[in-house]
């Protein structure tokens, strides 16, 4: 009988994200409601709220694909993630309006300025980020979801 | 013997006829995979995975804003 593995695979891969984005949508409603920030909300949510959880979904369908043939672990597997997610993301926000790149550093929601010399350093924390979500939390969930070896 | 208990004997030779019975013994013992189970260890976190969640926290309390954008991406 088919277990529909690729459907529990997204499944799986979605939960993170997912619940992470009641905590941003949280976050962004204060900071624009309480403090009156004119900040679109419905604009600034499509990626986190469509484009994320998805990419998350099909990336884990993609592992258990994968894995039959090829035993890579997974929490390289979603460290590579952030290498495709990161430039899509900021082509994203620079589209929207909500990325400013200036000479003085990144400007976001025109509010919060990051220097570059810190965009050199977030590639390496996102990957190390994404390699314990994915190796501790969605390989949980795999396990859970008997999809895992 | 009454016309009840005829019908009774009756109708449940009938039932049984009807539903055969249910092989109700365990097919494999159970046992061996219940102990692989209990002997299994617990989600053992090596030491290097240690080092960069700790590599994280250090990361983001130097750079703060950092937190905005991965709350962004993901």
């Amino acid at each position: 009988m088919n277990q529909h593995p690729y459907l529990r695979a997204y499944m799986a891969g979605i939960v993170f994200p997912t619940v992470l984005l009641l905590i941003w949508l949280t976050l962004f409603c204060i900071y624009r409601y309480a403090f009156l920030m004119p900040l679109p909300i419905e604009r600034a949510i499509i990626f986190p709220m469509a484009v994320v959880p998805n990419v998350f979904g099909l990336w884990n369908i993609l592992f258990i694909k994968l894995h039959q043939h090829w035993r890579l672990p997974i929490g390289l597997h979603g460290a590579v993630l952030p290498l495709l997610l990161g430039p899509v993301g900021v082509a994203f926000m620079s589209a929207m309006g909500f990325l400013e790149i200036t000479g003085r550093g990144l400007i976001y929601f025109g509010a919060f300025r990051i220097p570059y010399w810190y965009v050199a350093v977030a590639p390496f924390i996102a990957l190390t980020v994404y390699y314990l979500i994915w190796k501790y939390i969605v390989g949980f969930l795999n396990r859970v979801l008997g999809i895992a070896d | 013997m009454t016309t009840d208990d005829h019908e009774e004997r009756e109708l449940g030779t009938a039932l049984r006829k009807a539903f055969p019975a249910v092989d109700t013994e365990l097919r494999r013992d159970l046992w061996p995979e219940f102990r692989r189970r209990l002997e299994k260890p617990a989600i053992r976190v090596p030491w290097y995975d240690w080092a960069l969640a700790a590599v994280v926290i250090v990361s983001v309390a130097i750079f703060p804003k950092l937190v905005l954008w991965f709350a962004y991406q993901l």
